[in-house]
């Protein structure tokens, strides 16, 4: 039988993602409020990373409740 | 399972793997087409018979590019040490590379049908459509075949993961410290393989951080001994030619196309690949092929959008996605699953019923959206019945197209025009003495001539500061190269400057899809070459 060797849990796992994600999205808005000169705004590439960020984040928050099973 | 239901599934099963084996038929001539070809078929081959010839003599190709001959290369050393072998045993050419990359492809298959077997219920069947899936991909098929190391690379990658997966969880520290140095290997074949080990290192570290940290540790020196080492025994020119030369610019919409064209030649069996992971997160333990599938896709998809990179960075994620799919399906037909318990088992029998249908069909409608053939001479009749044309050349149908930047152009068959164009631009090379300037490496190594550049070296170079030129230059400008050899205008610009200022058109010769432009010196005697078009029918 496998030991689990003090695994990362699934709550800690999602926690992280979470983390992750929000600081993600942040940061890529972020992108147009620093660099204000810079013209077309949000574009196609920042969008896709802003949805992934996004997802990360929400699979992440949806992970916490799965507790201390081991990820 | 008995009767009719088992009967269905069986035509299906039997329908599908005759769709791969008909996959892997195309496959096997188009590799016995092109592996005795002795020129470039894809761009870059040449330069990686060279660095293989380089280090047959014992000598690094991390070099410095000012001086005569111009040339460095900006890949690791492994894939061609392997061949440097045969470069003592018959010289140097182009079949024994493009002979290890086929047999590593058909290992990388091995490896994935292996991997399905062991960690999916021992389903046989499924285990061999998943290897045969691996091989039916587009991105597989063109590459594998080739003088290139990227195969070799994915097969390191390959084998590391499916030794890591059995090895870590059972504690047995060599398989691990075995799989550890694959890794090393794959790293050393090719720096893209940087990915599927920061994958490997993140999964050892959610299973078992303390002792993942010590194997990390242990990975990292190693890798670290063999960098220091050859920057030193290349006078620091390997950090410049195979670290800086290799940071290029990026182009999202090469990116984005690639990974439009991904999903849909992957898509059916990424979707169940897919569902394996999410439950794998929600209800069981990550594998390690899905953590590499992730890390995969969405960092080797990014990679594919820099200048150079292309559809073949995406073949480790689909090793990765071929696994898990098969996972999935050897599961959902054994109906192995650790779900809640509001989920009943009735239910789950239906579902584990439905998938001896959905199974085989996913992999049916796979082949179909991976399919690539000739469509002339034999398969005209199979062609016509599929409902396929020719649609990337006069005799080639390829379900990718070739609209998508970055996908690589080539998997077609040569022809003997192609065989008699390389002769003729072999023919006009033995015309002078002089050293000859080609963008591609192979034509002077079939005449026996010292290959002098590497151009998409010397461009990157350039666009890192870090190549003049000058000599380079004076030497295009003094006329003392006896011939030009252009196809796609890969060297800097200051080069390129130089090389029109004191060079003229001559002929245009078309080979394996592609004008290559021949040039003289402006003030050479005698035959000054009045442009004209000579190129050869097809």
């Amino acid at each position: 039988m496998e030991r689990h060797e003090g695994a990362i849990t699934k709550r800690q796992l999602g926690r992280f993602l979470a983390l992750v994600g929000a600081v993600g999205f942040v940061a890529i808005l972020m992108i147009d409020v620093i660099d204000v000169g810079r013209p077309g705004g949000i574009g196609p590439a920042q969008r896709m990373a802003l949805g992934l960020a996004l997802a990360c984040a929400l699979i992440g928050l949806s992970l916490i409740p799965r507790g201390d099973a081991p990820a | 399972m008995n009767g009719a239901p088992r009967q269905f599934h069986i035509a299906l099963m039997l329908a599908a793997s005759l769709a791969l084996l008909f996959a892997l038929l195309i496959y096997l001539l188009y590799a016995a087409n092109l592996i005795s070809f002795p020129y470039d078929y894809d761009q870059g081959e040449g330069f990686e018979l060279h660095d293989t010839v380089l280090f047959s003599r014992f000598q690094l190709p991390y070099r410095d590019t000012e001086r005569y001959p111009f040339y460095a290369s900006n890949y690791p050393p492994l894939f061609h040490i392997m061949a440097a072998p045969f470069v003592w045993l018959f010289g140097p050419s182009y079949w024994y590379g493009r002979l290890l990359g086929f047999l590593a492809s058909l290992v990388s298959a091995g490896a994935i049908a292996y991997a399905v077997y062991r960690d999916g219920e021992r389903q046989r069947w499924i285990a061999l459509l998943a290897g045969l899936a691996f091989l039916s991909s587009n991105f597989v098929y063109h590459i594998g075949p080739l003088f290139r190391q990227h195969t070799m690379m994915v097969t390191f990658e390959t084998l590391a993961m499916v030794m890591l997966a059995g090895a870590f969880p059972r504690r047995d520290k060599r398989g691990i410290a075995a799989a550890l140095i694959l890794l090393i290997c794959a790293g050393y074949t090719k720096q893209l393989a940087a990915i599927t080990a920061a994958s490997a290192l993140v999964w050892m570290f959610l299973r078992a951080p303390w002792r993942a940290i010590r194997w990390s540790l242990a990975f990292a020196l190693g890798g670290a001994a063999a960098f220091l080492w050859l920057n030193v025994a290349s006078g620091g020119q390997w950090w410049i030619q195979a670290i800086v030369a290799n940071v290029n610019d990026f182009t999202p919409d090469q990116a984005t196309g690639l990974f439009i064209l991904w999903f849909k030649l992957h898509g059916l069996l990424l979707f169940p690949a897919v569902i394996l992971l999410f439950y794998e997160l929600y209800f069981d333990r990550l594998s390690i092929y899905s953590i590499w599938l992730v890390f995969s896709a969405l960092l080797g998809g990014l990679a594919s959008g820099t200048w150079g990179a292309g559809d073949s960075y995406f073949v480790t994620s689909i090793a990765a996605l071929c696994i898990l799919s098969g996972i999935f399906f050897s599961r959902l037909l054994t109906s192995d699953w650790r779900l809640p318990r509001f989920i009943s088992h009735e239910s789950l029998t239906k579902l584990s019923r439905a998938g001896l249908i959905i199974v085989p069909l996913l992999y049916l409608g796979y082949a179909r959206a991976t399919l690539k053939m000739p469509t002339d001479g034999a398969f005209e009749p199979l062609a016509k019945a599929l409902g396929v044309a020719a649609n990337v050349r006069e005799d080639f149908y390829d379900s990718a197209t070739f609209l998508v930047g970055g996908y690589a152009r080539i998997g077609y068959f040569l022809t003997d025009a192609d065989w008699q164009a390389g002769a003729e631009i072999l023919r006009l090379i033995d015309e002078t003495d002089k050293p000859v300037l080609s963008e591609e490496a192979g034509f002077t190594i079939a005449a026996g001539r010292e290959v002098v550049t590497n151009p998409t070296q010397l461009r990157n170079l350039h666009l890192a500061g870090r190549f003049d030129g000058a000599q380079l230059i004076e030497m295009i400008e003094r006329g003392e190269f006896g011939i030009v050899i252009l196809r796609a205008h890969f060297y800097p610009p200051p080069v390129l400057a130089a090389v029109g200022g004191h060079y003229e058109h001559a002929h245009s010769i078309h080979m394996n899809g592609f004008d290559y432009s021949i040039l003289y010196p402006k003030e050479r005697n005698g035959s000054k070459g009045t442009p004209d078009d000579n190129r050869l029918p097809d």
